[in-house]
Order: structure tokens, then sequence, then C-alpha cells
């Protein structure tokens, strides 16, 4: 199925199944080429501003059908990152490609049609004024798609996937629950078919045992139509329970990535060792381990010279603070991790 | 003798429908220097019932209780004159969100002090020394630097160690901390959950710590009550309580959470279907039988479930509010949650 043709997008639900091409298909769904993003912080008229690097060079490939997990702290521009993909700011350098195309210039809604964003809040990604019907229909509107009938029936169709009941059509999101209200957020994403889905924070805002539900969808929901993921969590277990690959973000830029296995048993950068060393299991009698780590986030406009993570890490020497590592692929191929000092 | 003794608390809240039952007559008993995690979800009641200990509930709200002992005085017999003196002196709050839990518009030193003066615990100046103390002892660097400065000049992790230096200005008995670290990144989390287990093991201060994350509970907690719908469900010592969860709630709230190592990666995980009864209006029976797994599967005598069980002793002080706490589906669940 070319991911680049509105056919796709038109598709009908049932038709549209899961790529079931034999093909191995190795361009990756989603590529994002040496992506930068740089903000101007504070400037005035006739002051020059302060500039915020928020993203650095981030390279990153996911192939089709798999999901891929960015982690790191708040600040560290995984949301920036997603916003870029999304489209809703442009990079300052660096592209993004969907099976090799480079999205640049397709323009918003022609990205739109391929990649879609699950946000973090269902309490304020909803319109409150418009009942759940007409904001799944929305984005099919916008893209002028099908007449008002086959509309209505898409819609209903989606929710149904979706696991909501009929009636939460003719409904306003204040008279759902906190999972329902995903639910619609899954169901808009769905609609128009896209092939990559940005699930930001999908579950944080959500109780645990709801959050049980939506992981359960949205790994159903990939199963069923082969799509990609792009998964941003700060929730460890959740990360090593939904994705493929990991990629660990601090203050812009990768710092590692590998395979699920890979990075949650032989973590090789300090930075994610420390911090799945803070991930909590429900295990009583382990205490709180000391991470060692400070609590202070380094100033994204004022970064630290050489390494970034330096003033933070437990391994850092003289030389990471004057020159900043490169993120290096093992011989093998299978993993990148930028740091002098890494682990085997 | 407990330094908190509650029996039978009630909350409610008039609401445009008719009353909601916030808080269903809860039994708490907090030991000196004991860490009581109440855990649940949104709505159960948790917030409620710690606004309640802390006199803090909104003015429309009702309170009822058969026992509220602090220190062995009365809570609901005090002038509220007599209630501001002990909070803030003997029981204080930390808050889940550090930034609009404090002024913006103050000094830090100045909200340090506040309570320590108004309390007449001292002058000024041994408030100031107070406060410096207490910023090292948190971990807070150029601490005497700190005090002029203001909330927004910290980062998140910086002002939740300022909340915990607040609240132990006074050198209370009791602190209460509504979800202190929710807000923060894992990293950060970890560090604040150490530093505050620390601190009220050297200080012999008690916590009732309320968080929804079991994952934080199994580290810090002493003893653990589990709420649903108003009502604590079950409550154990922890190792007792995550070793053998005998309420279908618990259960469920420990299997809904990938554990790494025995969820298998990409495996669907165990949700518990349906909702929270409305607790507007009487709730009849067990609140939980409409979502329990052993009425669904037919294990057990739904009708018996229309009855409200009581919170029940089952071993030493292990509680659980279900009529079928000791079922035999039970112990087969939990089973393999135990074998490594």
């Amino acid at each position: 199925m070319n991911a680049l043709s509105s056919a796709g997008a038109l598709a009908d639900l049932a038709g549209a199944g899961p790529d079931t091409d034999t093909d191995i298909d190795t361009m990756p769904a989603l590529e994002l080429c040496a992506l930068s993003k740089r903000f101007t912080l504070g400037g005035g008229l006739f002051k020059r501003g302060r500039a915020l690097q928020a993203v650095s060079e981030v390279s990153l490939a996911i192939p089709r059908g798999q999901v891929m997990g960015l982690v790191g702290e708040s600040g560290c521009g995984k949301s920036t990152l997603a916003k870029m993909l999304l489209g809703l700011t442009t990079p300052s350098a660096g592209e993004v490609r969907v099976d090799g195309r480079p999205l640049g210039d397709a323009g918003q809604k022609a990205l739109a049609r391929h990649i879609q964003p699950i946000f973090q809040d269902p309490y304020s990604s909803l319109n409150p004024r418009k009942r759940v019907a007409a904001i799944v229909e929305l984005p099919l509107r916008v893209h002028g798609i099908g007449t008002p009938r086959e509309r209505a029936r898409r819609v209903a169709e989606t929710l149904d996937l979706v696991g909501l009941p009929k009636r939460a059509a003719e409904q306003f999101p204040g008279q759902l629950s906190g999972g329902q209200r995903q639910r619609v957020a899954i169901a808009r994403a769905l609609i128009m078919r896209p092939d990559i889905v940005i699930c930001d924070e999908p579950t944080s805002a959500l109780d645990v045992s709801v959050q049980a539900q939506i992981l359960n969808l949205l790994l159903d929901l990939k199963q069923e139509f082969g799509l990609t993921y792009l998964f941003i969590s700060h929730d460890l277990a959740v990360v090593e329970h939904l994705v493929d690959r990991v990629a660990v973000m601090y203050l812009g830029r990768i710092v590692e990535e590998g395979s699920r296995e890979q990075i949650f048993a032989a973590p090789r950068h300090p930075y994610t060792q420390a911090l799945l060393a803070s991930a909590l299991t429900p295990e009583p009698g382990l205490g709180v381990p000391d991470i060692g780590l400070g609590d202070v986030m380094p100033d994204p406009s004022n970064p630290p010279s050489g390494c970034a993570f330096h003033p933070r890490c437990p391994k850092a020497q003289a030389l990471c603070r004057e020159t900043r590592p490169a993120l290096v692929t093992d011989t093998a191929g299978a993993t990148r991790v930028a740091c002098h000092f890494a682990s085997a | 003798m407990p330094l908190l003794d509650v029996q039978d608390l009630r909350v409610d809240l008039p609401v445009e429908a008719g009353t909601l039952h916030a808080v269903r007559g809860i039994d708490l008993s907090v030991e000196r220097g004991e860490m009581l995690c109440l855990v649940g979800e949104s709505g159960c009641g948790k917030s409620m019932t710690s606004l309640a200990l802390m006199g803090l509930l909104p003015r429309r709200a009702q309170l009822s209780a058969g026992r509220l002992d602090f220190a062995g005085e009365s809570l609901t017999a005090l002038s509220e004159r007599r209630r501001g003196q002990l909070r803030g002196r003997r029981m204080a709050m930390i808050f889940q969100e550090p930034m609009t839990a404090l002024n913006p518009a103050y000094t830090l030193g100045n909200q340090l002090c506040e309570a320590f003066l108004r309390h007449r615990l001292g002058n000024r100046r041994q408030a100031r020394e107070r406060a410096i103390e207490l910023l090292e002892r948190v971990g807070i660097s150029a601490a005497a630097e700190r005090l002029a400065q203001y909330p927004h000049q910290l980062s998140g992790g910086l002002r939740q160690r300022v909340m915990i230096a607040m609240a132990l200005m006074c050198d209370p008995d009791l602190i209460i901390a509504d979800e202190p670290t929710t807000a923060l990144d894992v990293t950060i989390q970890a560090q604040i959950l150490r530093l505050l287990r620390d601190l009220q093991q050297e200080m012999g201060t008690a916590v009732i710590f309320i968080t929804h994350d079991l994952g934080v509970v199994a580290r810090i907690a002493d003893r653990v009550a589990v709420m649903y719908a108003g009502e604590v469900i079950e409550t154990a010592p922890t190792q007792a309580l995550y070793a053998n969860p005998s309420h279908p709630y618990t259960r469920g709230l420990l299997s809904c959470i990938p554990a790494p190592g025995k969820t298998p990666p990409g495996s669907r995980l165990q949700a518990i279907p349906g909702v929270v009864p409305s607790l507007v209006g009487e709730v009849e029976g067990c609140a939980y039988r409409n979502r329990c797994p052993l009425v669904r599967e037919g294990e057990v005598d739904a009708a018996r479930c229309e009855r409200t069980p009581e919170l029940r002793r089952l071993t030493g002080d292990h509680q659980a509010r279900c009529h079928y706490a000791e079922h035999r589906a039970a112990t087969r669940v939990a089973q393999p949650e135990m074998s490594p």
C-alpha cells in the first residue's frame, strides 16, 4: 500500500487491513534525518534573544509496524520533536521522511493523512462544545472526504473499533470518563487511516485500571492496521511493555537507542542506567534506590560544555567536559550510544 | 495509643443531583513514626480524607466521624481557633503541585518562616536559622541565599524540596503528603521519595502518603490502605498486601500494571472493566460487585454481594472489605504472582 497516495486515506475501514504483503518493506515508515529545532527566547525589536536548542540533530528510523519508545525527562525536547513530526512547528534543520519521501514541502494537510497524534490529556484535547460524532468526523470534513452519509458510517465504525458504545456519538466530552475520552481521541486519530501515530504520553492522565484498557486497545489497533507508533512516555514499565525499540533523549539529543531487550537488560549510557534505576516497580522491600543524579536539569538555553550530561554523571571525567561524544553505532549496528565511557 | 485514630469518617458534599458521599465511613489509624500509604484511583476519596484530617474541607462539605482523635485529642470537638493552632504546627501538609502551593509573590524565606513565627516557636533569627538548617537537610545548596529567592527561580524538584522543608519547620507529629511526586520526573521522584523516607525515619514523623502509584507504595510504605469508592477496602502491612492481596480490586490494580519479568511485552494487560459507581445517593451492597471478576465469572454467590461487606480481619493486621476475601480463586490468581 502506497502510503503517500490519498487512496490510502480513503480506504474502507474493513478493506484496509494490516499490511499482509509478503515482501518485507525495508524502508522505514518514518525517518527523522538530523532534525533540529532552535527557539529564540526573549528577543525584542532591538535586542537579540537567547537561542534555545530544543532538539539537536535527531536521527531516528522507525520500521513499518513497529513501536519506537521515546523517553527522557521533561524539557528534553521529546514534545518538540513530536510537534515537528505533526507539522505543528517547522524544523530549523533536517527533515522528516515518510516511506523515504521528505514531508517538508507536502504541507500540513498532506502530512495529516499519514501522521496523526494522540495527546496526553483527553480533557483538554477535545472540544467540549462539540458532540463526539462531530469531533471524530472533523478530520474527514477538513480533507473533504466522502459524503455526509459515508462520513457518518465511518464515524460509527471507528467509534465501534475503539470500543465506544453507539450512544457515545451523541454525547459531549464532558459526559464521558477519562478513558472514554481518550478512546474518542484515538478514534479521531484513526479515522484518517494514518500509517503513523504519534502517542504523546497517551495514558499518563488516566487511572491505572483505565491505562491498561487503552494500552490493550493501542496494541490491538497496531496489530489490526499495521500501524507504526512513536510512543512518548515517562513510564518505563509501560514503555517496556509496548515498544520494539527505545530512544533515550537528554537535553535535545538522543543519547542512546536500541532494542527493548538491550535497553532494559543492558543499558550502556549512564543516563539510561539512572533512568531505569529510578523506575519504581511494585516490589516491596527494595526501598528507593539512590541514583545520585542531583535534581538540577541543566538550562537548555545554556547547555553544559562537552557532554551535556556531565554535571550529573557519576562517570564524568575531564574529557566529558571538553568534548561532546558522538552518537556511535556499535559494530553489530544494533545500538547507538553517545558516551565516551559507555558500558559494553 | 495511635497518633491518629479515625473511625467511621464520612464526608458529604451537596451537589446538583443530591448528596455526593465522597468518604463513606473509613477507619484509619496511624502510629507515631509510621508511613501509611493511602492508595486509590481518582475519585476514591483519598484527597477528601486528607483534607478532612487537616480541617481544610470546602465549606459546603459535611464531616461526621465516630472518632477523630489526634494525639488523644478529639479534632471534631475543637474550635476553629484551636484547630488552626494544630495545623502547620503539629500536622503539616505537602501538596502535589509545588508551583501552586507556593505563593509566587513571597520569597522562600518568608514562606518558610511564616508558620514558625505564627506559632510563636521563636524569633525571626531563630526561624531563619531553622529554615537554613532544613534547606540544607533537604539537599539545597547555598541555603542562605535561597531564602531571598522566589519560587519561580527554582526547578520543580527543588520546589518540592522546599515544600518538605516547610512542612518540617515546626517539627510536626504528622505530615500528610498528597501525591507529592506525581508532577515530577522519575529521576527526581526517586530522590524526593528517598529524602522523605530518610527524614521521616530520622525525625520520627508519621506520614500519610497519598498516591495512585503502586510502585511508589511498595517502596516506601510501612502499611497500606487501599481505597475504592470512598471506602477503605483493604489494609495490611506492605509486604503482606503485595504477597497476598485479598480484595479483588487490589488484585485487579496490581495486575493492571505491566511488571517487568512477569508480563510478557506486548501481551494483553488485565484491565478492570466498567467504571466506579456514582457516589451520589446511597450505595447499596459491595461497591465493587459490578466490576468484580468473582461475581462476573459466577465464582461466588452474587446475592451475598448485594449486602454491604464489613472491613474484617483476615490475619494479624490484614483486613479486607469483601465477603469472599478467602475465596479459592483469590489464592489461585495470587499464586503465579508470588512464584519466582
